[in-house]
């Protein structure tokens, strides 16, 4: 596995800095989005995404946001990338099979993109002087949220996998990934609550804003649900994901038919 | 089905395989109870019109299909219940690339040797050797993108060998290489066999099966037709008669007597499935008519692939159409 992992990280790395132009325009584009973050933070009435108002919180809550729509979408993107360019079948024929195969994949990718934009973020603060700060407790719900980011990233695994075309299902779910990260649901009391708490990454990113907006230490009671949250929107995603695979295997349309 | 030992030669047994797709009205049987087996080394050239399965069967055998009936074994392991059998088949897929087309070639060997379970540095090792074997030492640096097609075909070729496998398939390996690129291929085929790796191969280049195969497998319409040694099948559609062809006009009485021993005439020329002794018998019926020509009549791949295909279509199965199985 750590083999696999290794050889994700090779060709995505590869891949990545075979074509220049594509590099540099995705370093512009990132850095020049960043750097108005910095610059236009302090008139900022408050982000989108309502991590608070700081400058930490605002650039954790920006990159966040980027990296779970990023995950969310990678799997699909990668499987319909693949399909086109013909190696998909290739993949299938792997012996660690294809969850497996596309984790190692979407982990590489992830890892990757981490890199550019910690390596674009360091730059900048060079630059500006601005300093962010990024608590350490802050990993664990990191964690529960990339699970459950993985979860939903393999459910849309899934339907590519059955419907094939899925760039507008994938665009109308970065909407409800909005609404639902931006959402205060940390203030909601009752069955809202335990609604709440049943949604994908909603601990976690509630975890996420108190520790970050607010200053408070981490509740370990809400970090329970976080992490069973995390957990069991993960499963979700790799049960679906082998369904699908084994619909696709039964009506032949693995390769894209 | 469970057999208690594998023979260990036997690399590929796949054991009368159904598919059908779609459902209800457009429910349409492709696969019906199709059964090859090869041995290492051995080379099976399956052929059959477009349509009649082929691919099909081959995904099927890859774990890509799930068959509706029968099973695969892959080296004694079953592609669609145990995972570990697939590090023992490599494949190239018809229509597809097979390849990433960023990297370049010792890129893709280390890569789908990470994919198939191969340590690092042993399919660096590996590819190292495949790239010579296969004449890529040259293109080491160049993207896959910038091949021209053969080479793209030939790098398919050992990215599916470097993890060693029992089995290889092959899908329409020449289908739109040139003549040269085609032929680069054929010998390849042949040493990797000799290496002792079993080798599943469609073409519709029938003198390319014929000159590769030990085994041909003709399927139609979803059936196989026949399945036997490529020269034995070859010698049973040769039917050994000869051909006599003359000059000027036979009198009756020849005519006569040429019909007794059994030839046919038809204007200028005669059929003669008799014995090579009886044949002078014959031609000296002839006497004194110029002969142009005395052949005997064999067969190619060709003429058997034509026969077969051509034969009016099988009777439809009477046994209920095949369900999904779970
Ligand atoms: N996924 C699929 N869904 C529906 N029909 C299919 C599918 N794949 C193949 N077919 C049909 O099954 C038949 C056999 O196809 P195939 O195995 O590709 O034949 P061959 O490789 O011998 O040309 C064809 O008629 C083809 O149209
Ligand atoms: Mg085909």
């Amino acid at each position: 596995m750590i083999n696999l992992l290794m050889g994700e990280f090779k060709r995505t790395w590869i891949q990545f800095l075979r074509y220049p132009a594509e590099v540099i325009g995705g370093v512009i584009i990132i850095t020049s989005v960043f750097y108005g973050l910095f610059i236009s933070a302090q008139y900022m009435a408050g982000p989108a995404i309502a991590f608070g108002d700081r400058l930490d919180a605002i650039v954790v809550g920006y990159v966040l946001w980027t990296l779970v729509i990023f995950i969310v979408n990678d799997v699909a993107t990668n499987l319909q990338l693949e399909a086109q360019t013909g190696t998909l079948e290739q993949v299938f024929l792997s012996p660690f099979g294809a969850s497996r195969v596309f984790l190692a994949r979407a982990i590489a990718s992830l890892g990757l993109r981490l890199t550019l934009i910690l390596t674009i973020l360091l730059i900048i603060m060079g630059i500006t002087g601005s300093r962010i700060q990024f608590p350490l407790a802050l990993v664990l719900p990191l964690v529960t949220l990339l699970l459950a980011a993985y979860g939903l990233a393999f459910v849309m695994g899934a339907c590519a996998l059955i419907f094939k075309r899925v760039q507008q299902v994938l665009g109308i779910f970065q909407f409800a990934l909005l609404f639902l990260l931006a959402a205060p649901t940390e203030d909601w009391r009752g069955p809202a609550r335990a609604f709440a708490n049943g949604l994908p990454m909603i601990p976690s990113t509630g975890l996420l804003r108190d520790l970050m907006a607010r200053g408070a230490g981490l509740d370990w009671g809400q970090m329970g649900v976080a992490i069973a949250n995390g957990l069991l929107y993960f499963a979700l995603g790799m049960v679906v994901f082998g369904w699908a695979e084994r619909q696709a295997k039964r009506r032949g349309t693995l390769g894209g038919y | 089905m469970n057999r208690p030992v594998p023979d260990p030669d036997i690399a590929l047994e796949a054991h009368q395989l159904c598919k059908a797709y779609g459902r209800g009205r457009r429910r349409f049987v492709a696969v019906r109870e199709v059964s090859l087996t090869i041995r290492a080394g051995q080379v099976l050239a399956f052929l059959g019109p477009n349509g009649a399965g082929k691919t099909t069967t081959i995904k099927m055998i890859g774990g890509l299909i799930r068959p509706d009936r029968g099973w695969v074994k892959l080296a004694g392991l079953d592609p669609h219940r145990q995972p570990m059998a697939l590090r023992q088949v490599g494949a190239v897929l018809e229509g597809n690339r097979n390849l990433y087309w960023r990297l370049t070639p010792p890129e893709n060997l280390e890569y789908f040797g990470a994919l198939r379970q191969v340590p690092r540095r042993l399919a660096r090792q590996r590819g190292q050797v495949l790239l010579e074997q296969f004449g890529l030492l040259e293109k080491q640096r160049t993207p896959v993108q910038k091949l021209s097609r053969g080479m793209q075909q030939k790098l398919a070729i050992a990215v599916a060998l470097v993890h060693q496998p029992k089995l290889l398939l092959l899908d329409e390996p020449t289908l739109g290489l040139d003549v040269e690129a085609s032929e680069t291929v054929k010998a390849l085929v042949r040493d990797i066999a000799a290496s002792g790796c079993a080798i599943l191969l469609t073409t519709h280049q029938l003198a390319v099966a014929e000159a590769l195969s030990d085994r041909v497998a003709i399927i139609r319409q979803g059936q196989i037709v026949a399945e036997q040694p490529t020269q034995a099948l070859i010698q049973q559609f040769s039917d050994s008669a000869y051909q006599i062809r003359f000059a000027g006009l036979l009198s009756d009485g020849q005519r006569d007597a040429i019909a007794a021993l059994g030839a046919t005439v038809t204007e200028n020329r005669i059929r003669y499935a008799g014995s090579p002794t009886s044949l002078y018998t014959l031609l000296s019926l002839l006497k004194p008519l110029p002969l142009l020509e005395v052949s005997q009549h064999r067969a190619d791949l060709t003429d058997v692939f034509l026969q077969l295909v051509r034969q009016p279509s099988p009777p439809e199965p009477s046994t209920p159409t095949p369900k999904p199985d779970d």
